[in-house]
């Protein structure tokens, strides 16, 4: 039974592609007011995890639940409960970010009411005013980021799933977005999110998830991790716990 | 689905799409441009090469010697004669030995069909076996020194005074314009000097005047203007209708589909709480709408092109005909919006969509072009043929000639080929694999899996009917001039056993399960004997009424049933006519393709596989009666779970048609007539049949048994179903 105090629940998901297994036996719980970091080589299934977490990819086993619902059953009430940002969730580019947001807006089944002063305030709020009417595709990696931040905020989702949102941008973006997602804490959500980049999941992250081929194989607060792989860095427990050696002292 | 999500989906798609200046260009720039362009510049052209070719005398070279008078040419008659010109000596010597004698005309190359057509006049049907003097006249011909050639076969002047008739050859080449034109002045002005010549020798015999012309032949053309001005459209504007139109949708289709998996911003959509069906059907609004559009203004633009570049009026469109065409592409572009959309989507990135739409494309287009041959015309038949029957139904519209009841049927075909294509899409886009430019096997998408040890799906069983009905389409082409038993016995085995049984072992289906090899009761068997005996009274008696065959079919039908002109013995007939089909179109029909639509539910599976046996006979006026047989078999077969008994009632019904066919004399001792059976005998078959139908229920198994033991196909989850969101 999942977690009923979650905000997002996953419980035993496997997904096989045509030679490789690329989730396997995967569980994991993400309550309100938490950021649960998923941490993994690339090929270790973190993609398709979070996929399968946001429903737009059926695990061939396993359920997930978002606020309570089965994804599988309830698809479109538990998906108005995520909001989801990946490398590959891209804007229109003929579109301008305001028309993306009030496309989404009504797709998520919010009334002109609530909708037109919701797309404002992120507006203001992610700093957006001066590109918020040019097309997306004129817009710069940092502008566009911020638009499909707006983009997976705007319908107030209970949890977020971001997978990899601070690949690709410079320190000053990167640092926004970081900060955005730890006000997104204080507010109640549940944040799960990947990454490459092991500072920003030391900084970040109440509890690690440690993904290596389809498997999590650890999980917990960073000292708990520490302590097991008995490191002193997050990089260096990662690669301990995933059975590289640790190169040299302070890597 | 959602009206409001659909109608969402669809304005930002047509929002973005007309955003992309590609997109209009192809759309309403291209062919506002394009026409007015090619068709004036064309005509242009031709007009003034026309007007300077009918300026410009033709050189005709002249071979032997001209009776008097016959050379003499009045002014302004564009004939230059050139005595000799280009003569081979051997052929000079002939002629003027008077050794050479016209060549017979090549009977065997003369088409009998395009000579009546044309009226004997259009150049590749005079031709005549490879002599001396052909060859010199090609030569010089072809290399141009002359337009045309004219030959007096020898003996020319006493044959004149002797009141003969004088043997003329003109040599020509049919395929350039200059000779054509060279040939037509010198028959013109020859016939004028015949006409003369004729009247001279009727005064100097004192005969009246027409004596020796006998006719005043003229012809009148009935066709109106506007019936000719279609004529010369409906050659070709179908097909540019259709291509044209096709093109609109082209970058749309790819665009919104693969173009969107290459940007990344499809998986940003199915993260929305939205489902495939609403997602598909606003972009398919979206490329039909473009597709409509682009349509259109290809009409409009060539309408208006045509009516102003034809001289004479001759390109006026009647405005119904305009309407009517216009309402066409409705259909067209459903279909096509649908097929683009369903392969656009499986390629990953903008590129690959464009070189999988091409060969689609081009699928879809070249039946189009079916509509500038002659001889094709819209009929019962070609109304079920996707694109073909609009460009077919928007040709006999042009002519004016288009009957209400094809009409309807085309649009009822086109309609179900539409939502066909459309339910692909559906189907493709439930992929999720596919939506994030991950890859599917085909056999997935098409729903053709192994099922191990399983029964056919009804994915597998429309995809054999398919194969089937095409290999009989191209095999019957081959088989046509084979004798009756031959042309049978492939059919059946070639083309409807073979391909069943292939499908089977490839798709590794079990064949018990598939085929339904179980052994009846015999209380069934007895039933089926007595429906065998008495369906065809019933539904002969009864379809006869209602859909009276014409003579050719009734003819062409006994040629079968007696296996050709010769009669064979009766054990053959049983053998090809009633065994053979009994064993391979059951196998095909009751076991594959009716096992495949099992789970559609009984009535439902029995109807559609008896509409498609009805269909694969290929005649309107058939299609009644052995729907209805169909019908009965599939109910022999499902309720006794054997297709042992459905190969009986098929065996016995056309055995004994067919021995009656050969032995009138028995039908007419069992008081039927030759062609039409009784009311009194159609009764007696009705009772019979019914009789037997209730002792094939009592010897059946009940209803369940034969789901029972393929039972696991039914607990195994349906790949399509279980993806589907509820809407």
């Amino acid at each position: 039974m999942p977690d009923t105090n979650a905000a997002l629940a996953a419980r035993d998901l496997s997904k096989h592609f045509p030679g490789v297994d690329a989730v396997s036996h995967v569980s994991l719980d993400v309550a309100p007011g938490e950021i649960v970091g998923l941490l993994g080589p690339n090929g270790a299934g973190k993609t398709t995890t979070l996929r399968m977490l946001a429903g737009i990819l059926s695990p061939d086993t396993g359920t997930v639940h978002v606020a309570g619902l089965d994804i599988r059953q309830h698809p479109l009430e538990a998906k108005r409960r995520l909001g989801f940002l990946s490398g590959d969730t891209q804007l229109y580019q003929r579109l301008t970010p305001r028309e993306v947001l009030d496309y989404f807006g009504r797709l998520y089944g919010m009334p002109d009411a609530t909708r037109r002063p919701r797309i404002e305030a992120l507006v203001a709020q992610l700093d957006m005013t001066a590109f918020a009417d040019r097309p997306c595709g004129t817009l710069s990696s940092g502008q566009r980021q911020r638009a499909n931040i707006a983009r997976a905020f705007l319908h107030d989702p209970h949890v977020l799933v971001l997978d990899e949102p601070t690949t690709a941008l410079d320190i000053i973006s990167g640092r926004f977005i970081v900060e955005t997602i730890r006000r997104e804490k204080a507010e109640g959500r549940a944040v799960l999110f990947s990454t490459h980049i092991m500072g920003e999941a030391e900084y970040l992250c109440d509890r690690i998830y440690l993904l290596h081929r389809g498997r999590v194989v650890d999980q917990g607060p960073l000292e708990g991790l520490l302590e097991r792989s008995r490191q002193t860095n997050l990089t260096d427990a990662f690669l301990a716990l995933i059975g590289e050696p640790v190169l040299a002292e302070g890597v | 689905m959602r009206g409001g999500h659909v109608t969402t989906i669809f304005l930002k798609e047509l929002r973005e799409t007309l955003r992309d200046r590609r997109t209009l260009l192809m759309m309403v720039g291209l062919p506002v441009i394009i026409y007015p362009l090619m068709l004036m510049g064309l005509s242009r052209l031709q007009e003034s090469r026309a007007e300077e070719g009918e300026r410009s005398p033709s050189v005709v070279a002249v071979w032997g010697g001209v009776p008097h008078g016959a050379a003499d040419t009045e002014a302004g008659a564009l004939l230059d004669f050139k005595p000799w010109l280009g003569i081979t000596a051997e052929v000079r010597d002939g002629l003027e030995r008077g050794t050479l004698a016209p060549p017979p005309l090549d009977v065997e190359r003369g088409d009998e069909k395009d000579a009546t057509r044309d009226g004997g006049r259009q150049g590749g049907q005079e031709r005549e076996a490879e002599n001396p003097v052909l060859a010199a006249a090609r030569m010089l011909v072809t290399a141009r020194r002359a337009d045309a050639v004219l030959v007096v076969w020898p003996g020319a002047d006493a044959r004149l005074e002797r009141g003969e008739a004088l043997g003329i050859s003109v040599y020509y080449d049919s395929v350039r314009e200059e000779s054509r034109r060279a040939r037509r002045r010198l028959v013109d002005h020859l016939e004028s000097w015949r006409d003369k010549a004729v009247a001279q020798r009727e005064s100097a015999r004192g005969l009246p005047d027409g004596f020796g012309r006998l006719l005043d032949l003229t012809a009148r053309d009935v066709a109106p203007a506007a019936r000719q001005a279609g004529y010369v459209l409906g050659n070709f504007l179908p097909f540019l209708l259709v291509s044209l139109s096709l093109f609109g949708g082209f970058y749309p289709a790819v665009d919104m589909t693969a173009g969107e998996k290459e940007r990344g911003t499809m998986q940003t959509l199915l993260c929305a709480p939205v489902t495939s069906a609403e997602i598909v059907s606003g972009k398919f609004l979206a490329v039909w709408l473009i597709s409509a559009v682009t349509a259109t203004v290809n009409l409009v633009s060539l309408a208006f092109t045509v009516g102003r570049v034809m001289p004479g009026g001759a390109g006026q469109m009647e405005p119904l005909a305009f309407v009517l065409t216009a309402l066409m592409l409705v259909p067209v572009t459903l279909t096509t919006a649908a097929v683009f959309l369903a392969v656009a989507v499986l390629a990953k990135d903008f590129k690959d969509g464009q070189n999988f739409l091409t060969p689609a494309y081009l699928l879809l287009v070249m039946p189009a072009s079916v509509t500038m041959l002659p001889g094709i015309e819209l009929n019962a038949w070609t109304a079920f043929v996707p694109i073909v029957n609009i460009a077919l139904l928007t040709k006999s519209l042009l002519v004016g000639e288009a009957h209400g009841d094809l009409v309807f049927l085309t649009l009822v075909s086109s309609l179900a080929y539409a939502s066909l294509a459309i339910t692909f899409a559906t189907r493709v886009f439930q992929r999720e694999q596919v939506l994030l430019g991950g890859k599917e096997p085909w056999r997935a998408l098409v729903g053709l899996e192994p099922r191990p040890g399983q029964t056919p799906t009804p994915a597998m069983a429309f995809t054999l009917f398919a194969v089937a009905l095409v290999s009989a389409f191209y095999g019957s082409l081959w088989l046509v001039d084979r004798s009756v038993p031959v042309a049978l016995a492939t059919t059946q085995v070639a083309f409807f056993l073979l391909p069943a049984v292939a499908l089977t072992a490839a798709l590794r289906l079990s064949p018990s399960g598939t085929f339904l090899l179980a052994r009846p009761r015999v209380l069934a068997l007895a039933g089926a004997a007595l429906v065998g005996a008495t369906a065809w009274l019933a539904i002969g008696g009864i379809a006869t009424r209602l859909f009276p065959p014409p003579d050719s079919l009734v003819r062409a039908l006994e040629r079968v049933l007696m296996l050709g002109d010769e009669p064979l013995p009766l054990w053959t007939t049983w053998l090809f006519v009633a065994l053979l089909p009994a064993v391979c179109e059951e196998l095909l029909f009751r076991g594959f393709i009716m096992r495949g639509l099992r789970r559609l539910g009984m009535w439902p599976a029995i109807v559609i596989s008896a509409l498609l046996f009805g269909l694969a006979h290929a005649s309107i006026y058939r299609l009644l009666p052995t729907f209805a047989l169909g019908i009965v078999l599939g109910y022999a077969a499902w309720r006794t779970g054997s297709i042992v008994t459905s190969m009986a009632v098929h065996a016995l019904n056309n055995g004994l048609v067919a021995t009656l066919a050969r032995e009138p004399q028995w039908a007419e001792r069992l008081g039927l007539g030759s062609t039409e059976v009784s009311w009194q005998a159609t009764l007696l078959g009705v009772a019979g049949l019914a009789a037997g139908v209730a002792l094939v229920r009592a010897g059946g198994r009940n209803d369940g048994a034969s789901d029972q033991r393929t039972a696991p196909a039914r607990i195994e989850p349906d790949a399509s179903g279980t993806r589907q969101r509820p809407g």
